[in-house]
């Protein structure tokens, strides 16, 4: 028996570039009647069902739509054509929490929280001592939830979501959050409502857990089915297609960011090539590598700046050289031509880190062409460095000196040999 | 499992005939609206015992302030238990000042509950109308103290009280409701509405009377702004211990409900795009 139906569902964002936000920008737009801005298919024609007692999966990029269509199955969202049908109650794990408010104890938000989600008083009331329990917080019931942790207050709010016994329930990346240890718990609890006939559908970036937990799983690629079927196939599929190395999973093939500028200096491709200068998306801890930038310059531009930025994740800036800053001017550039960023040894660790590439005017203020993390590539170790924590490499070694005191002659740090 | 398939389909307009469906859905809500309104007194009262206090004291000194300027320094002041007077129109004005202050971004400040949450986004405006009516209901205490000292008439009069406060409740919801969906589209909302309510103030016979301005301006007043006929109703309950006129007390319940169903509309016209653009 399904109990979600998705028929031909499609949801059409307005990107507006200068929409008015106040009476003033308004009143301004009636002169200038065309007002930019572009449409954006998040989703375009999406079908498929979820049967009682399955887990399905959703897997793709980032901005591939898979939240989107959690929120439209959630009923956050009108879709724009098409429609869904859920059966039963409800369930959303899209943010734990939400709604929490720091004043109150945790028992008051228990109920808040609670009524967000649909319960009654006296459902909530009934359930409180196992929520409680589930999240581990018996000693902390009274506190203030600003006194919380941060692992605490996820526990709290998974702990109220899953107690209602969902007959669906969509979690986006929320399994993510907690330690191994609850992380293992949450699943068990998933796990129990999958087998009294609920069905999960699971949003995620980790493939080895799509994998593994559903049976089925839906590709979505800028907001179209790619594929659907048995999860590990579509699992295999997703990879293949991604280049990511098949085991090491989590692979994402291109960027998160966005693009900007006014391309008077387009770049037109971006490659991370080796040392035999093939593209590759995977490189070596350690092994040289070069990032080549192909332009077109639509006129005649004076002294560009070229540059790049790596992020660790989709946070951190690890490093953003360019092409001023390292002395190395470009007097003038028109028509086609490339620039190429080379480094003698990627000295990062194992993990996923994204490209920001842009060329921009001498003084570095306006922008020709910003690629904002648009490109992503993948760092694995070989065996031979062991190194485990944070993402940089430095080729380094440790030395022990028993019974030596800080008052004697000091250490020189290059021992002699 | 014999629940029904719930149907989630393309937005379109609401209208009138998806009034009832809607409000039967609130109701399945009460339980969120009132953990809202909980949420909203506690958070308010919860660092200190004066600050419920305050909120009785804050218009028994504006009280004051009003009489000391308008019977005391005024010339020919000729309204009679002039505190009195100057209370009954604070306090549902108050009422009617936070509620709107609250209510215009009520949707636009829990963005990350509407995100991220799905529930009927009236609740959000409702429980702020509410809640600033439970301080309003709170603050009767201090003014049937002062009515007993002064020795005005209690009469059966008072049971119409209800009806009059559920009056501009509605009111009050209708207006926030509205207020609340144009901010969202126009950020501009807020800070215009705080302009206006100035403007409104004055326009209120708060602390002068109806029967002194000229009779066209008193009728016009008493059409156009709903609070000037709400306060004429519970000075004469309160003060005058009469019932009002039934055709004045009808008219003035029709036009407020009237609001409540134009901008209880309004909202759910604009509530299914609140996700994408708050």
């Amino acid at each position: 028996m399904p109990v979600v139906v998705c028929e031909r569902v499609s949801k059409r964002f307005w990107l507006a570039h200068d929409r008015p936000r106040s009476f003033q920008e308004l009143v301004i737009g009636f002169w200038r009647r065309s007002r930019g801005g572009e449409d954006l298919w998040a989703l375009r024609e999406v079908t498929f069902s979820v049967e009682a007692g399955e887990v399905f999966g959703v897997i793709g990029a980032n901005g591939s739509g898979k939240s989107t269509l959690l929120k439209i199955i959630a009923g956050i969202l009108a879709p724009t054509a098409g429609q869904v049908l859920v059966r039963g109650r409800l369930a959303a794990l899209l943010e734990l929490g939400a709604g929490f408010h720091p004043d109150l104890t945790g028992r008051e938000n228990i109920f808040l929280n609670g009524a967000l989600l649909g319960f009654s008083r006296a459902e909530i009331a009934r359930r409180f001592e196992e929520i409680v329990a589930f999240a581990e917080l018996e000693r902390f019931v009274d506190t203030p939830l600003k006194h919380y942790s941060s692992g605490m207050q996820v526990r709290l709010g998974f702990a109220i979501a899953v107690s209602s016994d969902p007959e669906v329930l969509l979690a986006d990346e929320v399994l993510a959050v907690g330690d191994e240890r609850f992380q293992r718990k949450c699943l068990e609890r998933i796990a129990h409502l999958v087998r009294q006939g609920g069905a999960v559908i699971l949003v995620s970036h980790n493939l080895d857990l799509v994998r593994s937990l559903c049976g089925r799983a839906l590709w979505l690629e800028r907001g179209e089915v790619r594929a659907l079927g048995a999860a590990a196939e579509v699992v295999d599929q997703y990879q293949a297609a991604v280049g990511a190395p098949s085991l090491a999973g989590r692979g994402l093939a291109s960027g998160i960011g966005q693009r900007w500028g006014s391309r008077e200096v387009e770049i037109t491709r971006v490659d991370l090539v080796d040392r035999s200068g093939q593209p590759r998306t995977v490189f070596w801890t350690g092994e040289p590598f070069a990032v080549r930038i192909w332009y077109q310059a639509h006129r005649s531009v004076a002294r560009p700046v070229f540059g790049i930025a790596i992020h660790a994740g989709e946070g951190m800036v690890l490093t953003g050289p360019n092409t001023r800053l390292a002395n190395r001017p470009i007097p003038v550039v028109e028509g086609p031509g490339l620039v190429e960023y080379r480094v003698e040894a990627l000295n990062l660790l194992r993990g996923l880190y994204y490209l920001t590439v842009a060329v921009y005017d001498e003084y570095l203020i306006h922008a020709y062409d910003h690629h904002d993390r648009l490109y992503a590539f993948r760092v694995e170790q070989p065996p031979a460095i062991s190194d485990r924590f944070g993402c940089l490499y430095l080729p380094a070694d440790w030395s022990h000196h028993p019974g030596r005191r800080p008052a004697e002659v000091p250490v020189p740090l290059r021992a002699e040999t | 499992m014999t629940t029904a398939l719930q149907r989630i389909t393309v937005a379109r307009p609401a209208g009138l005939r998806d009034l009832p469906g809607q409000v039967r859905q609130l109701l399945a809500w009460r339980g969120l609206l009132l953990a809202l309104v909980a949420r909203d007194l506690k958070a308010r009262y919860k660092h200190s015992v004066i600050g419920f206090f305050w909120s009785l004291l804050n218009p028994l000194l504006m009280m004051t302030i009003f009489t000391i300027v308008f019977q005391v320094l005024w010339a020919n002041n000729t309204i009679p238990l002039y505190p009195l007077f100057v209370l009954t129109g604070l306090l549902p004005w108050n009422w009617c000042a936070g509620a709107i202050t609250a209510g215009v971004g009520s949707i636009v400040h829990n963005g990350h509950l509407i995100t991220k949450v799905a529930f009927p986004r009236e609740v959000l405006p409702l429980a702020v109308v509410i809640a600033h009516g439970v301080n309003f209901l709170l603050a009767l205490i201090p003014l049937f103290a002062l009515l007993v000292l002064f020795g005005a008439p209690f009469t059966p009069a008072l049971l119409l009280l209800p009806g009059v406060v559920l009056v501009q409740g509605l009111f009050l919801g209708g207006l926030v409701l509205f207020l609340a969906a144009l901010n969202v589209f126009f950020r501009d909302t807020a800070v215009i509405v705080e302009v206006l309510l100035l403007g409104w103030f004055f326009l209120t016979p708060v602390f002068y009377r109806v029967e002194d301005l000229t009779r066209t301006a008193a009728r016009v007043l008493y059409i156009v702004n709903p609070m000037a006929s709400l306060l004429a109703c519970y000075r004469q309950i309160f003060l005058h211990g009469v019932v009002p006129a039934p055709d004045f007390l009808a008219r003035t319940a029709v036009e407020c409900g009237l609001i409540f169903l134009g901008g209880y509309l309004f909202f759910l016209r604009l509530a299914p795009r609140f996700a994408e653009e708050v």
